[in-house]
């Protein structure tokens, strides 16, 4: 069996009474890739927050591989191997595509060893594989801030991508995307696949399908369920749970 | 190397050429003031890197100007000729002694309680040293203590502008030690290696001229490293750059610290050049002046941001001349601000870049792909 890549033991938050986070307990396998799957509410963007360092957890422990990262700073979590993608997609937008990029290829993050200028043939070619991936090679000069939706969202994933963390965090990659869209992001993940351990947050079942492996089902702030796509399905617990929603379709 | 960058250069290359150029323009009073400007070019420029660059908006870089001015005008008191305690081997400044206490020893050790404090600026390099090192120090303890708490925005500009009027009101109050609201006048001249620097002398002018190219210089190289670019992701998205692993105050503080040295070294040439070093270098009023400047320069071009400081004196000390507009002059620029931060946010530089952007268009149809959407990076 291959090694535990991410470690989620007994996660809980309170904030101020409620728990939006309660007792929450996964293990993700280096190279896997997990869906997580929950109404709107039900916790998954606050667990990618605990995960993460953006909020600090009340009780339970993180772990990458063996280091235990629990509350640590963001940017010392990022260092330990920890990338994330955020639900309303955040780029630099004042950069063009290819600095965003760049910055992202910055792989010493502090600021002396950053007092240089360029970037070495190899580290180039990493940002033009990267701009192929995610079919942004002809906007490469253009700025952020000028990219529609889809290719906001595909420029966060290629940032990831030169990143290169070990454990990938994605919250909802293929929201408000045309299915056009969501299928090219399909492939850009389905390629990230085996290379990086990958926690995704998605509602579009059909995307699901497509790249899932196991899914874990979040209700209320606590784990519903976990098994592969057809026993997520068949499962009555998550029917219900799903009733009254939409229930998954 | 597209045509953009070569136009770029050539601005910078073309400035540089016209400040060396300028005194066959005119006669020594006139190359003082513009030496003036030159000063308040750095400052522009200063503003700039941590306004444009680093979105952090410093309503008291007066601050730093000021402590500059201060540590090389106690020096340059400490080397006047004529406004010293006569006939004494250990000179005192002359402010001292008219206030001194009935019986006090008339030396600059203990003629009153603070006065100690003078005894290291009798050589000059250490009030040239420390013009430079105390305003990086004491902005490097503030960057660490505002940035590491993560405050960020206008609470910045807050706690900035709240700390200038408060060293204001300590420099005031510490009349013994500082002469107060006069300030310290009446100051020699530095000496560098042999060279004395009067004020209206082509040397004084130079030395204003090199410290403004190099600072310009220096400023533009470092934006353009990675450190530079990743600045301006921290300024576009610190929560994005805090997930790549960048320790975000840390880039915050360094360029926080760099601009303000540059701001410290603006306030010892100032004093070379004005003589004189006062508390109204730290008055709210000229910390927003300079934040002006850069906003009509454009914020984010250091070139503009440090011609819009030269422009906005020079046009204003035109508008002196005629009594009826001195007072209408600081609704006129007050005006400008209003009308430049509406209608053209990115000020002088970023106009300079759109009409160059049209111009090559002209020259050369299809070169430029969609104006708008290109890199906006500004002279
Ligand atoms: N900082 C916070 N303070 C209080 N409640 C919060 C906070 N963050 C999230 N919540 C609550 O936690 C619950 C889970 O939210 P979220 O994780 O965003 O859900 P999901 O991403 O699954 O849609 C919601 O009820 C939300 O209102
Ligand atoms: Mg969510």
């Amino acid at each position: 069996m291959s090694a535990i890549a991410l470690t989620i033991d007994g996660l809980s938050v309170d904030f101020g009474g409620f728990r939006a986070v309660n007792n929450v307990s996964i293990t993700v396998f280096d190279g896997e890739l997990r869906v997580l799957l929950g109404a709107n509410g039900a916790g998954k963007t606050t667990l990618m927050d605990l995960v993460s360092g953006k909020t600090h957890s009340t009780q339970g422990k993180v772990f990458v591989y063996d280091t235990e990262i629990t509350n640590w700073p963001e940017h010392r979590i990022a260092r330990a191997g920890i990338g994330r993608k955020f639900q309303v997609p955040s780029v630099f937008r004042d950069l063009t595509v290819r600095q965003n990029l760049e910055v992202a290829n910055c792989r010493n993050p502090s600021v002396l060893a950053n007092l240089r200028f360029g970037f070495s043939r190899a580290e180039a070619r990493r940002v033009d594989d990267v701009l192929a991936l995610i079919g942004l090679e002809a906007e490469h000069n253009m700025m952020a801030a000028y990219l529609s939706h889809g290719q906001t969202q595909w420029l966060e994933l290629g940032m990831l991508i030169v990143q290169d963390p070990k454990v990938v965090l994605l919250d909802e990659p293929t929201a408000g995307m045309t299915q056009a869209e969501t299928r090219k992001t399909a492939e850009i993940i389905n390629n990230l696949k085996g290379r990086h351990t990958i926690l995704v947050v998605e509602h579009d079942m059909g995307f699901v399908r497509e790249i899932a492996e196991r899914i874990t089902v979040l209700h209320l702030g606590e784990v519903l369920a976990e098994g592969s796509v057809e026993d997520i399905e068949r499962n009555p617990k998550v029917r219900e749970a799903y009733l009254g929603t939409k229930g998954i379709s | 190397m597209s045509i953009e960058r070569k136009f770029q250069i050539a601005a910078y290359v073309l400035f540089i050429a016209v400040i060396f150029a300028a005194p066959v323009f005119g006669d020594e009073f006139w190359l003082n003031r513009i030496s003036k400007y030159l000063v308040y070019g750095m400052l522009g420029v200063a503003i700039a890197l941590t306004w444009g660059y680093a979105g952090i908006l410093n309503l008291g870089q007066g601050l730093f100007f000021g402590l500059g001015a201060y540590m090389l005008a106690m020096s340059l008191k400490l080397s006047s000729p004529t406004s010293l305690q006569q006939g004494s081997d250990k000179p005192v400044p002359d402010f001292m002694l008219w206030n001194a206490e009935p019986g006090a020893p008339t030396q600059l050790c203990c003629i009153n309680k603070g006065s100690f404090l003078w005894l290291p600026f009798q050589s000059q390099s250490v009030g040239l040293v420390l013009g430079i090192v105390l305003p990086v120090v004491i902005a490097g303890a503030l960057g660490m203590l505002v940035f590491r708490k993560r405050i960020s925005g206008v609470f910045v500009s807050i706690i900035t502008l709240a700390l200038v009027l408060l060293v204001r009101l300590i420099m005031v109050d510490a009349q013994p030690v500082t002469n107060g609201f006069n300030g310290l006048t009446d100051l020699g001249w530095l000496t560098i290696g042999g060279i004395e620097f009067d004020p209206y002398s082509r040397a004084t002018y130079y030395l204003c001229a090199v410290c403004l190219s190099l600072t310009l210089i220096g400023a533009r190289l470092i934006v353009e490293t990675r450190a530079g670019m990743i600045l301006q992701a921290i300024r576009d998205d610190q929560v994005r750059a805090r997930y790549l692993g960048f320790d975000v105050s840390l880039y915050q503080v360094f360029f926080f610290v760099i601009s303000a040295g540059i701001a410290g070294v603006a306030g010892m040439l100032y004093v070379i050049v004005a003589e004189f070093a006062s508390p109204t270098f730290m008055d709210l009023s000229f910390s927003v002046t300079m934040v002006v400047w850069a906003a009509v320069g454009g914020r984010s071009s250091l070139l503009g941001a440090c011609i819009g400081a030269i422009l906005i004196n020079m046009i204003e000390a035109e508008v002196s001349e005629t009594e009826a507009l001195v007072e209408a002059w600081k609704a006129i620029i007050g005006l400008i601000f209003v009308l430049v931060v509406l209608f053209m946010p990115r000020g002088l530089g970023g106009l300079a870049h759109d009409v160059l952007r049209q111009f090559i268009r002209r020259l050369r149809p299809g070169s430029v792909s969609s104006s708008l959407q290109q890199q906006s990076g500004a002279l």
